[in-house]
């Protein structure tokens, strides 16, 4: 995994514009699901861009499209119209074994709930992505202990989750998202589902993952406090930014 | 306070989890199927053979000899039987009774290329319908007495290559015979026999002379003690007598407990099966419905309500499941295999005779396996802490 | 850590339905291997038959005997190297009737000529052959009864009525599974002698033994052509058939426990299915996060897939176990000591171990197909939605 840059940027906020690389570009963004014969338009005509280091939250009520929009800029779904370029690929016309191999070269997944395997032990859990690239047993554990070794959990790396909190669960599964070294990281309520002092733990190990390793984030959250660490919010209304 | 869950709870959560229900309710109707099944056959050997022979019927044999198949005596014998005490004398006064030759043939059976099967012949005395009134012939006509003409008990048309009504076929080279009636016997193992006239059958075979048993009908029942007593007593002869019921009882005995025992050996595995295919069902139910259960507690049920709830539904499953399989075993009724006679070595055709105790058996077995496979899953849900179950 | 053994410890998630389903699994191949043991126990005796020797009998029924005088004109065709003969004799031990065995009298010299699969000590073999009352016993017969070399023991005739003496001269064992070790033979002359006019120098059956085993069916029909035109005629075939033959008369027995053990594969499917298909719907939102990691639906099919053959696999394990035990220790002893003529030798043999592991495995694969496919086409945005 690479050391952030050549330059080592102190704890900040602020985001460098201009020569920065594109990370996400999305134009005219529309998706409708079709319920029987009931047509939904989730998303409307939404068009966001986003450049690397940036840390982005998409907040709104339920049913606002938040979710939806998080899930095609991570891949996970197709728009029904407009185009959606991430990390370089132009996801809009991409089939389903190509949008996975896009997510696992590209995207970090970090979810509220039910993120890891409770058969296997958090290193092993870090190693999951892994699984689907060709190294070997040894370099897919020394990669896993670094990434547990950002996040601070190094002296639990053979517990299993069941023996870990809820805070420390998340970190582990920021350890994940972080191993492949990818463009993307998506967070969906990260902090959904813990109390305050480990939300802002979580909350703090995102900056520092923008900050010293210059990822790029984008979070659906609930959570003001959230908001407020992230450099760019946006508020989705019934599909369209506000 | 309330106090049992009512039971449409119940039924609702067996509906609403169609496919896991369904495959449990499968696996117990498979088991009562196959035990009520082979208790079905086991009783119908025991009909079959049971109602072949009277107890108002004496059979006489070679002392030693385990079956009429493998005795033999002289037929200067048969006069000194039919003199003995308790024979029943016809309207002319001529003794009710006569000396049976009786052999096994091998035939061919219908369609399959070459497989082989044993049938027995019997060769009779002229007044054997006299002797066994439950023989009615049902179609045809009688073998005329002294020909070589013979009847098939109904059971056997149609199985083997050759024989059927009006046919000739050799029953040995050169010794043609043509079925001229169709018997039957009352479900007995009669009516799996080819009826020849006694001389033919000696006289094909080489037993000139010799007879394998002789068939005498008593005045009643309760004369069978001083006949026997007279025919066994003289040890120079070498003669046993048995009541015609006890005899048929005897030689199907091992067949029927044989029939009984492979039933019950398969329906344990069967069960056990079932069993623990309901477990692991009521077991993951009880897991996805932890909040409902915790629910009811908290609106008072007791442990014991939930208990015997969860235990309830399982017997309903299991009941269910029970009555398909008692109903579909009925259906067995339709079916006849045929199979050989150990002790005989003939083949015979044997039914599924349903009776109501091996029925309530059969559902009471599945019952069983509702409240076994049931129980543990069930004392967990009692376990439920509500607090816990319900914050999920 | 890779996919299999991710599948692998899946197995251990909900250890108590694991256990429960292994213990299912488990019990329907005990069941299996018995009845496929019981099958091949009475069937055995037909596939390990010589294929070099014809037995010939009565065409219409084997009750009826066949004149002695036959053997010399069946030694005269070429290619048969030995022919003997052999009479039922059905005794019965005078106070254990429901003992059954097989006794049957012989003519010594050719039959031990024909039936060379017979171990029996030099010294006893002669023994045998100049003492007109010996008896060769099989071993396990033997045992079963009790008795000891040198022995004079007394039998109840059921077709030749009466009390028979004979002498244990040897005891038997067999170097081919083509004969069973539950046998008692004897002197035919003996036989001969002690009857009626009537009933002399007749044989039940006769056994040639020919040089080359493809020539078995040409012999058969070449001594039944012999004795067509006699009042006697013959129906002769290998022993192979002769033995299969014999077994048709049991076909519907067998074929019940045939589907009977294949019906229990189906329940065991069934258990297998039901298990799989629960731990499949209770982690759908695991498939998604997979799905999201960018695993593909291939391998969310073989994790499924994988941890229904591990389940199979250790089913199987645990059924084999069992049934060895149950069925050579148990069971097999006591067939085999007091039933030994119908099963001669009740062991589980290893075709249908073999059988029975390989069968747990791939319907352990087979069981999980549907589940494996519903799985691997879940959708993943829908998987991932939070529940309840």
């Amino acid at each position: 995994m690479t050391q952030a840059g050549s330059v080592a940027e102190a704890a900040s906020n602020t985001q460098d514009l201009g020569s920065k690389a594109v990370v996400i570009d999305v134009k005219g963004l529309s998706k409708t699901y079709f319920r029987g014969k009931e047509k939904l338009d989730v998303l409307r005509d939404l068009s966001l861009t986003a450049h690397e280091g940036e840390f982005i939250a998409l907040m709104g009520p339920s049913g606002s499209g938040k979710t939806t929009l998080l899930n095609i800029i991570a891949g996970l779904d197709r728009p029904s119209s407009g185009s959606v370029r991430v990390a370089g690929a132009d996801l809009a016309g991409m089939s389903d074994s190509a949008l996975a191999g896009f997510r696992a070269a590209n995207v970090g997944f970090i979810f509220q709930t039910y993120n890891l395997l409770p058969v296997l032990t958090a290193r092993e859990n870090v190693e999951l992505p892994l699984l689907l690239t060709n190294l070997g047993s040894a370099e897919r554990r020394r990669r896993a202990e670094t990434a547990l070794k950002v996040v601070g959990l190094s002296e639990r790396m053979d517990h299993y989750p069941r023996q870990l909190s809820g805070g420390q669960e998340q970190r582990v599964t920021i350890a994940r998202a972080i191993v492949t070294d990818p463009k993307l990281i998506v967070a969906d309520e990260p902090t959904g589902d813990l109390d305050r002092d480990s939300a802002d733990e979580i909350l703090s190990l995102l900056r520092k993952l923008q900050t010293e390793f210059k990822k790029t984030i984008i979070m659906v959250t609930h959570d003001p406090a959230a908001a407020e660490s992230a450099g760019t919010v946006h508020h989705l209304d019934k599909g369209k930014f506000k | 306070m309330l106090l049992m869950i009512p039971l449409s709870y119940n039924l609702r959560s067996l509906v609403a989890r169609k496919g896991t229900t369904l495959a449990s309710a499968f696996g117990i109707a498979l088991v009562v199927f196959v035990l009520s099944s082979s208790l079905m056959l086991s009783g119908g050997i025991k009909k079959t053979m049971g109602s072949s022979g009277s107890s108002e019927n004496a059979v006489v044999l070679r002392k030693g000899a385990d079956s009429e198949l493998s005795s033999t005596f002289e037929t200067r014998l048969i006069n000194l039987i039919l003199a003995a005490p308790g024979v029943k004398k016809d309207e002319t006064g001529a003794a009710l009774g006569g000396g049976e030759a009786v052999i096994v043939i091998a035939v061919e059976k219908t369609g399959t290329a070459g497989k082989i099967a044993n049938v027995l012949v019997r060769g009779v005395s002229d007044n054997v319908l006299k002797m066994r009134p439950e023989v009615k012939l049902i179609e045809g006509r009688l073998p005329q007495p002294g020909t070589d003409e013979v009847m098939l008990g109904k059971s056997v048309r149609g199985r083997y290559t050759g024989v059927d009504l009006n046919l000739s076929f050799e029953l040995k080279k050169n010794r043609k015979v043509q079925a001229v009636g169709i018997f039957d016997a009352g479900g007995s193992s009669f009516e799996s026999e080819i009826w020849a006239g006694v001389d033919t059958v000696k006289s094909s075979f080489g037993r000139e002379g010799l007879v394998s048993s002789v068939t005498v009908q008593l005045e009643s029942g309760s004369k069978y003690d001083a006949f026997k007593a007279t025919v066994e007593s003289d040890k120079q002869l070498g003669l046993q007598s048995f009541r015609e019921s006890e005899y048929y009882s005897k030689i199907s005995s091992g067949t029927a407990t044989f029939v009984s025992a492979i039933g019950i050996v398969i329906t344990v595995f069967f069960s056990i099966g079932a069993m623990i295919g309901a477990a692991i069902t009521m077991y993951a139910a009880v897991a996805q419905r932890r909040r409902e259960i915790g629910t009811l507690q908290a609106l008072g049920f007791t442990r014991r309500a939930v208990l015997s709830s969860m235990l309830v539904e399982s017997i309903v499953l299991a009941t269910v499941g029970g009555l398909v399989g008692a109903v579909a075993s009925l259906f067995m009724g339709f079916v006849k295999i045929s199979m050989m006679n150990f002790a005989t070595w003939q083949e015979v055709s044997f039914s599924f005779t349903p009776d109501p105790g091996q029925i309530l058996i059969s559902l009471a077995l599945g019952g069983v396996m509702g409240v076994v496979g049931g129980f543990f899953p069930a004392l967990s849900a009692s376990r439920t802490n509500p607090v816990i179950a319900m914050r999920a | 850590m890779n996919l299999a053994s991710l599948a692998v410890r899946n197995v251990l998630r909900n250890k108590l339905r694991t256990v429960l389903t292994v213990l299912g699994v488990a019990v329907a191949i005990l069941a299996f291997v018995l009845l496929r043991t019981v099958i091949w126990s009475w069937t055995v005796s037909a596939e390990y038959a010589a294929k070099d020797r014809v037995a010939t009998r009565h065409k219409i029924t084997f009750i009826s005997p066949l004149p002695v005088r036959y053997k010399t004109q069946i030694e005269q065709i070429p290619g048969v190297t030995h022919v003997t003969w052999a009479s039922w004799f059905g005794a019965k031990h005078p106070t254990r009737e429901s003992d059954f065995f097989q006794s049957i009298a012989v003519d010594p010299p050719s039959f031990l000529a024909v039936y060379d699969e017979i171990i029996v000590p030099a010294a006893q073999r002669e023994k045998w052959l100049s003492n007109r009352q010996g008896a060769l016993v099989g071993e396990s017969l033997a045992k079963q009864m009790g008795w000891k070399l040198g022995d004079r023991i007394t039998l109840a005739g059921t077709i030749y009525p009466g009390d028979w003496q004979f002498d244990v001269d040897a005891i038997y064992t067999v170097k081919r599974s083509s004969l069973d070790k539950a046998s008692l033979w004897f002197n035919w002359n003996y036989l001969n002698d002690s009857i009626g006019a009537r009933r002399k120098d007749e044989a039940g059956w006769f056994i040639s033994r020919i040089k080359n085993a493809g020539d078995a069916a040409n012999t058969a029909k070449r001594i039944d052509a012999l004795f067509d035109d006699q009042d006697a005629q013959t129906l002769s075939m290998d022993e192979h058939a002769m033995n299969a033959s014999f077994l048709g008369m049991f076909s519907a027995v067998l074929t019940a426990i045939d589907l009977v053990s294949i019906v229990i594969l189906v329940i065991m499917m069934l258990i297998l299915g039901n298990t799989i298909a629960m731990g499949v719907r209770e982690r759908t939102n695991e498939y998604g996060m997979l799905r999201a990691l960018g695993f593909l639906p291939k391998h969310i099919a073989s994790f499924v897939l994988l941890e229904a053959m591990v389940v199979g696999l250790c089913g199987g394990g645990v059924g084999l176990l069992l049934a060895y035990p149950v069925v050579e220790q148990g069971l097999g002893r006591f067939l085999e000591e007091n039933m030994g003529s119908m099963f001669p030798y009740f062991q589980v043999d290893a075709s249908i171990a073999g059988l029975a592991l390989v069968l747990s495995i791939a319907l352990g694969l087979v069981a999980a197909i549907v589940p494996a496919y519903q799985a691997s086409k879940l959708n993943v945005v829908d998987s991932l939605r939070r529940v309840g």
